[in-house]
């Protein structure tokens, strides 16, 4: 069933981004992306339900469940960031992400069978877990947003702008503006993930992984750090967001 | 379907004759009434605006109905008048025309949409007075059908093509909205006159002007409700705008990477979007390899404008591929 509403959600994310490229070809807008990322949300939330009932917990005890989680927490500042900010081809540009993380979850042994219920649950150790992952929404969606700039900013500065796709892609000031708000939410929510785990029991051991997401949240602190206090050029802010996620998912391994 | 399109627009008339057949918007109806009058016309419908003045009947004789609308016109008119001001189109001409006017591909600003409620206003003058019955209703409901299709399915709104227009689309591209965009103009010319009133049109509020005559610097700044700089202290004004329109007649460049390099900090690195009019060059191409800055010449503003003429002309032959297939589609016309 799980794996199902997994596939279901990664097909309907799939179809999201062809009308997208659909759209941007014909310059023609259409709600088709959005309603399938909707779609794909309400599978999302189904497979992590199921997950969560078997396991009595928060869903996120191996890789495939990360990976969903990632992907659904994405989709979820996607649905609510998109239309807030009028952020055009926001959804082209984040429907590859979500495929790509669902269906390196639904490559085998990704999401394990037989799952013990747990017998007592540890509400920091969920809390950090939960807000950790949900931080990587935030930060999946700056870093598309930076995708999304560096593109604009390729095309302008070398005077590229009869494609359709320079057209339809939203101001430079409000891409940067997205990413510096993504990324600011990413850290703080972090910051909440990152405080629960040391009040977690001492029996969750705080291992490779906390140290790889605080290291990630420092990153993160640094490059917004010198944002707000001394600036920094569009395209160095862009690639340090970019950089800095692609990097953090090497976090994932170690838990 | 017997309709006959008489009219002449400024394509084919000077102001001076088109303004004698100026009709206000008021007494579009009554003037569609007069025309009724006319012997043969049964139904009629008079579109007038600053660039066009046009007569839509339906009669049983194209013919008949055409010669009378023309005498009408001549008396009207009288001297200034003459033959080659006028046009004339005859059934599914006179439709094609009525769509092509409708979807904005016969008007002065390409694909501009005004006409298309300007038209609709004709149409509902008409309707009130009475002047209308089965076969301009039926034509100009098509009309108004084909014009959105047009709009919706061709890109002729897009593109600009002139380097005001197009400087001002990459302003709002980088910036949005330009309600808090701040503009700099170095050199009091025409152009960057023109240029700065485009960006004000579309919101941009705070505009400084520097000359090396301060006096021309401070009637521009007047003009353009800005802030006259003297020309030692634009670099100092640097630190705070987002656009910079530069077009003066200097004989070399006058600003340079270092100029831009020395307030970047200042800035935080901010976006800035240099135009550069001027020729010879105002400002060096090197200062395009800065980051955050995008510099654009007037021969990239040219290129860019000669770019969506060019794929207007195709979104022209487009929007004519559909007036015709819908017309065809809508049986209006025997083949």
């Amino acid at each position: 069933m799980a794996q199902w509403l997994l596939v279901a959600a990664t097909a309907l994310v799939v179809l999201g981004g062809a009308l997208g490229v659909q759209a941007v070809r014909t310059g023609r807008r259409n709600r088709g992306t959005m309603v399938c990322m909707l779609l794909a949300f309400f599978c999302q939330l189904g497979l992590l339900g199921v997950r969560g009932e078997l396991r009595g917990k928060c869903p996120l005890g191996d890789s495939g469940e990360i990976l969903a989680f990632l992907a659904w927490s994405l989709v979820l500042f996607y649905l609510v960031v998109g239309p807030a900010y009028r952020i055009s081809l926001l959804g082209l540009f984040t429907a590859p992400v979500v495929a790509i993380f669902q269906m390196v979850a639904l490559l085998p042994g990704m999401l394990k069978h037989n799952l013990e219920k747990a017998d007592k649950v540890d509400p920091w150790a969920e809390m950090h877990a939960a807000f950790s992952v949900l931080s990587y929404g935030a930060f999946a969606l700056g870093a598309v947003a930076a995708l999304m700039f560096l593109v604009l900013n390729k095309k302008l500065k070398e005077h590229q702008l009869s494609s359709s796709l320079f057209r339809n892609l939203p101001p430079v000031r409000s891409l940067l503006d997205s990413v510096v708000r993504l990324t600011t939410m990413g850290a703080g929510i972090l910051t909440v993930g990152i405080m629960a785990a040391f009040m977690m029991d001492r029996d969750n051991s705080y291992g490779l992984h906390l140290v790889g997401a605080v290291v990630t949240w420092l990153a993160y602190l640094v490059v917004m750090g010198m944002h707000f206090w001394r600036g920094i050029t569009p395209r160095r802010l862009s690639s340090s967001v970019i950089i800095i996620f692609v990097l953090s998912l090497l976090v994932f391994a170690f838990v | 379907m017997n309709i006959v399109c008489l009219g002449l627009n400024h394509q084919t008339a000077p102001v001076e004759v088109r303004e004698l057949f100026a009709v206000s918007e008021s007494k579009l109806g009554q003037e569609a009434e007069r025309i009724c009058e006319i012997e043969g016309i049964e139904e009629s419908v008079v579109l007038s605006t600053c660039n066009r003045m046009e007569y839509y009947a339906a009669a049983d004789d194209c013919r008949m109905a055409s010669n009378q609308l023309r005498s009408f016109l001549q008396r009207h008119g009288g001297e200034p008048l003459r033959l080659e001001h006028l046009y004339e189109k005859e059934r599914v001409e006179a439709a094609r025309h009525l769509c092509r006017v409708v979807s904005g591909i016969d008007s002065m600003v390409l694909g501009e949409t005004e006409i298309f409620g300007q038209v609709k206003k004709a149409y509902q003058a008409a309707l009130e007075s009475g002047t209308t019955s089965r076969r301009l209703n039926k034509l100009f409901q098509k009309a108004f059908g084909i014009g959105k299709k047009v709009r919706s399915h061709t890109g002729i709104q897009e593109g600009q093509t002139s380097v005001g227009s197009v400087a001002v689309d990459l302003a709002e591209k980088i910036f949005g909205h330009l309600r808090s965009s701040r503009v700099m103009v170095i050199g009091a010319g025409e152009m960057s006159r023109a240029t700065a009133r485009s960006l004000l049109s579309r919101g941009a509020h705070s505009i400084f002007v520097t000359n090396r005559s301060f006096e021309r610097a401070e009637e521009l700044a007047a003009e353009l409700d800005g802030e006259a700089v003297r020309f030692n202290d634009w670099q100092t004004a640097l630190q705070e705008v987002d656009v910079v329109i530069s077009s003066t007649r200097a004989p070399r460049a006058v600003m340079d990477r270092a100029h831009v390099e020395a307030v970047r900090r200042k800035r935080r690195y901010r976006p800035l979007f240099l135009i550069d009019i001027a020729v010879p060059r105002d400002i060096e191409p090197e200062v395009g390899g800065i980051e955050e800055v995008y510099l654009y010449d007037i021969d990239a503003l040219k290129e860019i404008a000669h770019e969506a003429r060019g794929q207007r002309v195709e979104q022209v032959r487009l929007c004519e591929r559909i007036i015709d297939q819908e017309l065809v589609e809508s049986g209006l016309f025997e083949p």
